[in-house]
């Protein structure tokens, strides 16, 4: 197992803008990470440059404790899963997963017999002779894994490797990543966009925006502490909502800040409680499983609330929203940065 | 299967006769002697085939032709593979400049090289040998074009897999992308060697002795072979120039089921 140093990484393609503005990042060996933030910030470039495809201009990259932006990709001993997959079409899956064993000179019935263990572990040994073309999009992506722990390498790095599955698939084999990892003890540097993926799988994550670092933190640490604005509102499921602190009654200190409130933190009710709160007309509520989501209109502006289904009546558009200021967090209205 | 119209069908076979007429008919003309040729009549014979084999050392030039068509094939493919890996996958200085030189190449009309060539050959001592034959045509521009277009289209992600992996650019080059390219290189091998074949000008220029002769150049002597005054053989050019056809023929056909194959399916998702 190696840990990973970023120091200062900066990236700019020719003639495009500059893509990593001084990212620093210490990851401990076995740690889980996962990199998260929207489409372009910069999270692909970053799992790329410590894969050693690509090079930075700026900044050092310690594997192992050794300097390694000149190392080659194969001389990293790190192991990447791609967004794609990228299997070979014209080998089987076994040659697919002893490809890098076959590389490194390992006899050809020991790598065999490798790949078929790792087959196992994976529960593809009935594929083992087929080509990727004859594969499912699961299949798919557990022969990439496949390939990957092969050749036992101290780190794994996946880019965005459950995007292109179902949503049921997604969850399954998200579990089975998070398991591998603990049988492994290996250190996974994980990309995604998906913030539900990163708050399940990480032990610490690591939010990007237009190439910077806002934050990297446990999930429980980014979700109940946000650096920012954009943190806040890019992890959780409905995201925070932010609303003008003169708006908000018996908010004190909110005056002048913007005040973030997670939806399960307002309390949906149709008779006005003890408390602070406030009047709410709903114009849109969405069932999911033993919630629902509610979109209100508010005197302080648009706000969502989830409530349990058992307590929510259908036909009945005002409601009251309650809410304790020990649960807000208040944000500066220019910067953004959490006060 | 879908079932085709009879009248389509029968138009498809009209067309196809009508392609294959005059390759059929030089088949039977060769068959036929010379005497019953001029005379109007048919009378099988075997022996157009024997003379061209036996009498006019057909049997040679074939073997010339093999050897010079397929070095030529295995060098300029090997070669122009190895430039249309770099021009598709590697950023280098002056990169663009020498593929824009390349294209260039295939502007310039064949025959303008041939002085040249000769002149470069000669004062190298290569005229007179295989090596005259083969070397200027090994470097290929337009197969390194085309094959640069086609791997452009196989996703770098196979490249990029195959370097952590472990493998070195040979490698990938060696073990991902000929095999993914193996319809695109195929079709140009065929294309060479058939261009090859069939080229005239180059031997004529550059080979003087009868041993290197290619078949191209035999079958152009045997014109000069009258069975009388004024008169060509035309079933020994016949039964030549079938010896001629069948080897690239059985070429095509062996290597026909690669050209169609799509083998990059399910690559990536």
């Amino acid at each position: 197992m190696s840990g990973i140093s970023l120091r200062n990484i900066r990236k700019s393609y020719p003639g495009g803008p500059q893509v990593l503005h001084g990212i620093s990042l210490d990851i401990e060996p076995g740690e889980f990470i996962v990199i998260v933030g929207p489409s372009g910030c910069g999270k692909s470039t970053l799992l790329r440059l410590i894969a050693g495809l690509e090079a930075c201009e700026e900044g050092d990259i310690i594997i192992g404790g050794k300097r390694a932006n000149d190392l080659a990709p194969q001389d990293r001993d790190i192991a990447m899963i791609f967004q794609n997959y990228a299997l070979y079409p014209h080998m089987s899956v076994r040659e697919n997963i002893a490809f890098g064993l076959e590389l490194r000179g390992m006899k050809k019935a020991e790598r065999h017999a490798r790949a078929e263990a790792v087959a196992k572990t994976l529960q593809l040994e009935a594929y083992l002779d087929r080509k990727p073309g004859a594969l499912s999009g699961g299949q798919r992506q557990r022969v990439a894994m496949g390939r990957a722990m092969a050749r036992s390498s101290s780190t794994f790095l996946m880019d965005e490797p459950l995007s292109n599955l179902d949503n049921a698939l997604r969850v399954a084999m998200r579990t089975e990543i998070k398991e591998l990892h603990r049988q492994l003890g290996a250190t996974i540097i994980y990309v995604t966009h998906d913030q539900t993926e990163a708050l399940s799988l990480a032990d610490r994550i690591a939010v990007l925006k237009d190439g910077h670092l806002l934050q990297f933190d446990t999930p429980s640490a980014i979700y109940d502490r946000p650096a920012n604005r954009f943190v806040a509102g890019f992890l959780g499921t409905p995201p925070m909502n932010f609303l003008a602190g003169d708006q908000l009654p018996d908010m004190p200190g909110a005056a002048g800040n913007i005040v973030g409130l997670r939806p399960e933190a307002l309390r949906a009710s149709f008779t006005r409680e003890a408390g602070a709160s406030l009047p709410a007309k709903i114009v849109l509520s969405e069932m999911v499983g033993a919630d629902m989501i509610l979109h209100c209109e508010t005197p302080a502006g648009r706000v969502t609330a989830m409530a349990p289904r058992r307590d929510f009546t259908a036909g009945q558009e005002q409601v009251w929203l309650g809410y304790d200021a020990a649960q807000a967090l208040f944000f500066e209205a220019g910067t953004g940065a959490r006060i | 299967m879908k079932r085709e119209h009879p009248l389509k069908l029968a138009l498809a076979l009209a067309a196809g006769l009508l392609f294959l007429s005059p390759a059929l008919y030089s088949i039977v003309l060769s068959f036929q002697t010379a005497d019953s040729y001029y005379r109007g009549g048919f009378d099988f014979t075997l022996g157009n085939y024997r003379n061209a084999v036996g009498f006019y050392h057909f049997a040679r030039y074939l073997l010339n032709s093999v050897i010079v068509s397929s070095l030529v094939t295995l060098l300029s493919i090997g070669f122009s593979t190895m430039a249309a890996f770099a021009f598709a996958r590697f950023r280098f200085r002056g990169g663009d400049f020498l593929f824009g030189a390349v294209v260039a190449t295939l502007m310039i009309p064949s025959h303008i090289s041939l002085i040249p060539n000769y002149l470069t050959l000669a004062k190298a001592g290569l005229l007179d040998s295989y090596a005259g034959l083969v070397l200027p045509a090994i470097s290929n521009g337009f197969a390194a074009f085309f094959l640069r277009q086609y791997i452009r289209g196989i996703p770098k992600a196979l490249d990029e897999a195959a370097y952590m992996d472990g493998a070195t650019p040979l490698k990938v080059l060696w073990r991902v992308i000929v095999p993914l390219a193996r319809p695109a290189i195929l079709s140009m091998a065929l294309y060479v060697f058939i261009t090859e074949w069939n080229n005239y000008i180059w031997p004529l220029v550059a080979i003087g002795k009868e041993d290197l002769y290619t078949l191209q150049i035999g079958l152009a002597r045997l014109y000069h072979n009258n069975p009388g005054e004024g008169l060509i053989d035309w079933p020994l050019v016949m039964a030549a120039s079938t010896l001629t056809l069948l080897p690239v023929l059985a070429g095509f056909l062996l290597v026909e089921r690669h050209l169609v194959r799509g083998i990059t399916m399910g690559a990536v998702k």
